[in-house]
């Protein structure tokens, strides 16, 4: 991935092979990420996040949150993810909450950032 | 006793007995699956109780307005006066009454901006005061008193930030439907509270099995288990003792309030340590959980009116508004509302809607999505529990069920409901 370019903080382009699914921006689209994957795929964005995910709080702070770059806002947006996926890896052991079953929330409204 | 129970536990005795109208006894359930039930109900109480539908800041300049469609209540425009005052109006056309606001899909709600309403059918025009302004061709009509012509009128007042509407033709003034206890928050910062999560399901099961699924403190190790502890056994200990919980009760409204972790200090450089596949460590990680963020934002001094039962280790107070209405204020400086709209005697939608001061950084834009995300993932697991106990209780195999004493408010909310189809079955109005 060295040589290759990143669309994030120069600093966390070893996370760039999870913007394409990850880093996006409304919690509708990230939940159905989450759905489509395997818990073995959540956990390995997990693992590979979570070490990287302090270091990112910090750098992302000493930005204007109205005013990120998009490198910063694409950081943001896995962050995001990684409080999404949290669940299912480190409690359920599965994609879906236990016993849910067709209950599911819709997202009519949340913070434009 | 575990750590927690001898730390929260107060020893007071039981509550229901402090108010012996609730009586103790097995209770019926018919009245969540009755169809006749159903629409004495929506008569009794929802074409007649103050009815939460928005916030002021909805409507933020003359002009603003959002469409409401209530099951069963009809379709309604709430739209910022010229005055600075909220009003609403049916939203039905003087003309042949077609459906005035709307957008692409006539079934759906909307929201905008505008000096005047127009009907999408034939071009008539209506003020913000829902008075009729323009009538298309209007030399073709007979006897036309353009200035007779309107929406129609539902009554609207708002408190504390909160738009309620009131379907019945007379109705008593919201302060008063409120009353003192309710009047007492009014002080609170709802206002500053704009950074919005808002999520919507619905829900097959009756809109007061919905209800009380979240007065009570009883389930949490059965229903929300795995986020405890995933051993049953392990999880009845790490939830707060019986008696560590406050309850009131001020027809029709009522009150719950719970105990709560307190926040963590904060967090010394190094000290999170690796990372981990542990939901606690990610709880210190983004200093939040479901109690809400560890760095509590200061939103100056809070109305007294909280924490009256005066709970160790106070969490929250869920305010109960008489029919379907709930507003949670949380000691970490953030509040919820739950709202249910029943759309048949077997489903309703559900609305949950976060509200928190608008964060300064990253961090507290991450503590806030990662309890906006706890607060949804419990709560699915809640709302499909109300799927299972309604399809149960409606084959009316058993018609008769125990409350314990932690479960007095669901006790009190099927009563005023019940009191209050009584009371208008017996006044005959109709």
């Amino acid at each position: 991935m060295t040589n290759q370019a990143t669309t994030l903080p120069e600093s966390f382009r070893e996370l760039e092979p999870y913007v394409a699914d990850w880093a996006l921006p409304t919690r509708q689209e990230r939940y159905d990420m989450r759905l489509s994957k395997t818990i073995d795929e959540l956990g390995e964005f997990y693992d590979a996040i979570a070490p990287r995910a302090e270091e990112a709080i910090g750098y992302l702070n000493e930005l204007d949150l109205n005013d990120l770059p998009d490198d910063a806002t694409r950081l943001l947006h896995l962050l995001y993810s990684m409080v999404l996926v949290s669940y299912p890896v480190n409690v359920f052991k599965q994609p879906r909450i236990p016993d849910s079953g067709a209950a599911f929330f819709d997202t009519v409204a949340e913070p434009s950032v | 006793m575990t750590g927690i129970q001898e730390r929260l536990a107060t020893g007071k005795g039981k509550f229901t007995p402090l108010y012996p109208e609730l009586g103790t006894g097995p209770v019926s359930y018919e009245d969540s699956i009755s169809q006749e039930f159903f629409e004495a109900e929506r008569d009794a109480v929802f074409r007649r109780s103050w009815l939460k539908v928005g916030r002021v800041e909805q409507v933020p300049r003359t002009g603003s307005y959002f469409t409401r469609d209530l099951p069963g209540l009809g379709s309604i425009v709430v739209v910022r006066q010229a005055d600075g005052s909220v009003a609403a109006f049916h939203n039905v056309c003087a003309h042949r009454g077609n459906k005035v606001v709307w957008q692409e899909h006539p079934g759906e709600e909307t929201k905008g901006f505008c000096r005047e309403f127009s009907c999408k059918y034939h071009g008539w025009r209506y003020g913000l005061d829902g008075r009729v302004t323009h009538v298309t061709n209007e030399e073709q009509f007979f006897g036309l008193d353009k200035s007779a012509l309107g929406m129609p009128r539902v009554h609207c007042d708002t408190w504390a930030g909160f738009i309620f509407v009131n379907f019945a033709r007379d109705a008593e003034p919201l302060s008063g439907f409120l009353g003192d206890r309710m009047l007492e928050l009014e002080s609170y910062p709802f206002g500053e509270m704009t950074q919005h999560f808002g999520y919507k399901t619905r829900i097959k099961g009756n809109w007061k099995l919905s209800i009380d699924a979240v007065l009570e403190w009883y389930h949490p190790p059965y229903v929300h288990g795995r986020f405890i502890d995933p051993d049953v056994s392990k999880a009845e200990k790490l939830v707060p003792p019986v008696d560590a919980y406050h309850y009131d009760i001020f027809e029709p409204h009522m009150l719950t309030s719970v105990p709560g972790p307190p926040p963590l200090p904060p967090r010394e450089p190094g000290a999170l340590g690796p990372a981990r596949r542990d939901q606690k460590w990610v709880y210190r990680l983004f200093r939040a959980g479901l109690f809400g963020p560890d760095d509590v934002p200061d939103v100056g001094p809070l109305p007294a009116a909280l924490n009256k039962g005066r709970i160790n280790s106070w969490g929250n107070d869920s305010f109960w508004l008489f029919p379907n209405f709930s507003f949670q204020i949380w000691a970490r400086n953030f509040y919820i509302t739950y709202q249910y709209w029943p759309e048949s005697l077997d489903s309703h939608t559900y609305e949950l809607d976060i509200y928190f001061p608008p964060p300064r950084n990253a961090q507290e834009r991450l503590a806030q999505e990662l309890v906006a995300d706890s607060t949804i993932e419990f709560a699915m697991q809640d709302s499909n529990t109300v799927e299972a106990t309604h399809s149960a209780l409606a084959t009316r195999a058993n018609g008769k069920f125990h409350l314990s004493d932690q479960e007095l408010l669901i006790r009190n909310f099927h009563k005023v409901i019940r009191d209050a189809v009584a009371a208008h079955q017996s006044s005959g109005e109709r």
